[in-house]
């Protein structure tokens, strides 16, 4: 990943055809997913606009990884909170989530900033510890303060965002438009001097505080933006599930995010946050009489995808010093 | 609250927070160990002390075979070693490559011994004693149980054992070098893979020994682990995750603050009072509360 700090091959030859057959294959892919509800049917389309919530919760996992060179296994604590938000603003001020939305993404921020700034000066796995620990902190917060958060039961999600649409349709468009709003802010933040600054911070610490931009700032800022987006994600998840609940916020639906942004190489594409989103939404789905096969599977994938990106040429199975 | 009171309170629950502390710091110490030879944040620790505990209940309960516990244990000390030994080799490839890396597949490691448990054990809660005889007496305001002398002694043993290994051994001269230096010690010759092994064993063995003795106090089931793995894991943060002492003196610390949380606050915020505890050593000590009182290493 250490040519992460360098522009991408694809960004030198913007100029070029090479580019042009990226960026169309992006827009068939877009016209396709807008196009799908005219033959797809009710199940799938909820899957779909689950998928899409769930990829970019997925995205927001990356984002963490390659600016920050950071795991964070508790990112369903911010999905949740987004989640909540949206429901709880219903629930209380009986508004929709057109309203709640901006709330949610700055709840997400603000927690994301409080609880990254205590490991803003040590290694990554401090901050991996710490966000299980709210991983597994997270269904008792949620069953504990039950007046706002409907307990076990949760809570429902019943406001359109637009009167006379079906809810189907509804919540598989939105999902998708702010998932390739997203994707396209995020190809805008890999060029923008904010973006390379954050990777410069990562790759040459050194050099980027002689620039100003201080190791722990930078970690403190992807983290909140990583979360907000968590938050984000979780906002369209309760929009597009309907409900939110303690049971889709686990330890382990912290992990299962985790798990999609290793299958899709934690890469910050539209395609890529497509495979990781599907991975993790269809394979409970599908493979639900499966049930105890769910964690072997993706501990497997796990396992695997880290090893094959990672290991590079097997044949140099020798201990290597560890760079920096 | 009287005084009185207070104090006829304060003693048991500094007891049961010490007993329980200990295996706090038994768990603690397996993850340091990992962590100071290969730098990795194992998270399959408490999903194969799990896997341990449920084959000891498996093999001696009956439900697979009725052997006596003290061979089940002998045969769950043999599995999670092998599983210790396959999942290092598993990652080897990448250890040396990125810290992350081979801490996001020991994660994937965990989930796939966690899957194992549910399909061979199914998602019960199961009870798994200690073949300790059933006796108490009573020292002042404190009850003390067999339960807690056997815990107490074998913690002991346990710990005493792991540090004269490694304050008297070869191997342990050898896992301290690596710990401090690798690069060096790969320029003298020593191979960093066998010390590696050593500690990945030694963390099993003693994970799936906290495990054991925590079971009989809580119950046993696949999704209970976590937990315990973030007791462990708040006693690493607490004692400096890179120091074995810290380790020790971390788990009866937690173990006493989370019994005074439990009775004085509430049981059901346990967790969220750890990972309050995580930040705050985090913001505050950095190194652990250790730090300066025996030196703990950056």
């Amino acid at each position: 990943m250490s040519d992460l700090a360098h522009p991408s091959k694809a960004g030198l030859s913007a100029r070029g055809g090479h580019l042009d057959l990226v960026r169309l294959s992006m827009l068939g892919l877009v016209v396709a997913l807008s196009l799908l509800p005219i033959i797809a049917g009710g199940f799938l389309l909820y899957s779909l606009s689950l998928c899409f919530a769930n990829a970019l919760a997925v995205l927001s996992v990356s984002l963490l990884v390659r600016y920050g060179g950071e795991v964070s296994i508790g990112h369903s604590f911010f999905v949740a909170l987004g989640a909540y938000a949206v429901a709880i603003v219903e629930h209380r001020l009986g508004l929709s989530i057109v309203v709640s939305l901006p709330l949610a993404i700055l709840l997400g921020a603000g927690a994301g900033f409080v609880f990254a700034f205590p490991s803003r000066r040590l290694s990554g796995i401090y901050l991996a510890v710490a966000t299980m620990a709210l991983a597994l902190a997270l269904p008792e917060i949620l069953i504990g303060f039950e007046k706002f958060t409907g307990g076990f039961e949760g809570l429902y999600i019943a406001q359109d965002v637009i009167p006379g649409i079906p809810k189907a349709l509804q919540r598989y468009y939105i999902a998708l438009l702010v998932l390739v709003l997203v994707c396209l802010a995020l190809a805008h933040f890999r060029k923008s001097s904010q973006g390379l600054a954050l990777l410069m911070a990562r790759a040459q610490p050194r050099a980027a505080e002689a620039m100003g931009i201080t190791r722990s700032w930078a970690r403190i800022s992807i983290f909140t933006l990583s979360a907000a987006l968590a938050a984000l994600a979780g906002a369209l998840t309760g929009f597009a599930s309907s409900t939110v609940s303690p049971n889709s916020f686990t330890f382990f639906s912290g992990v299962f995010l985790l798990v999609g942004s290793v299958v899709s190489l934690n890469r910050l594409s539209l395609p890529a946050a497509l495979v990781g989103g599907a991975f993790i939404t269809l394979v409970p789905t599908y493979l639900a009489q499966a049930g105890d096969w769910v964690p072997i599977l993706y501990g497997v994938a796990l396992v695997v995808v880290t090893l094959i990106a990672n290991a590079g040429d097997l044949r140099r199975f020798r201990p290597r010093r560890r760079g920096r | 609250m009287s005084v009185a009171g207070f104090i006829r309170d304060i003693l048991p629950l500094l007891w049961s927070g010490i007993i329980s502390g200990c295996l706090y710091g038994v768990g603690a110490l397996g993850l340091v160990m990992v962590f100071k030879s290969s730098r990795v944040v194992n998270f399959s620790h408490g999903n194969l002390a799990c896997l341990g505990a449920f084959v000891v209940y498996g093999f001696s309960s009956g439900s697979l075979l009725s052997l006596s516990w003290g061979s089940a244990v002998a045969l769950a000390l043999g599995i999670a070693c092998a599983v210790a030994v396959i999942s290092y080799v598993l990652i080897a490839p990448i250890v040396f490559k990125s810290d992350l890396a081979s801490t996001i597949a020991t994660l994937g490691v965990g989930l796939i011994l966690q899957g194992a448990v549910q399909l061979v054990f199914g998602a019960d809660i199961v009870n798994l004693d200690l073949p300790v005889p059933r006796l108490s007496f009573s020292l002042g305001a404190i009850r003390i149980s067999s339960y807690d002398l056997a815990v107490l002694t074998v913690t002991l043993a346990i710990v005493g054992g792991l540090f004269v290994i490694i304050e008297r051994t070869r191997l342990g001269v050898a896992f301290r070098a690596v710990s401090t230096n690798p690069f060096a010690c790969e320029v003298c010759g020593l191979n960093l893979r066998s010390v590696h092994l050593f500690s990945w064993l030694a963390g099993a063995v003693l994970g799936l020994v906290a495990a054991l003795l925590i079971v009989p106090t809580t119950f046993l089931s696949s999704t209970t682990v976590p937990s315990f793995m973030l007791q462990a894991f708040t006693a690493a943060v607490v004692g400096g995750f890179s120091s074995l002492p810290g380790a020790a003196v971390g788990g009866i610390l937690v173990g006493i603050a989370m019994n005074l949380f439990s009775f004085y606050v509430s049981p059901e915020f346990m967790n969220t009072f750890l990972l309050g505890v995580i930040l705050l050593t985090l913001n505050f000590f950095p190194n652990g509360l250790l730090e300066r009182a025996i030196g703990g290493r950056v």
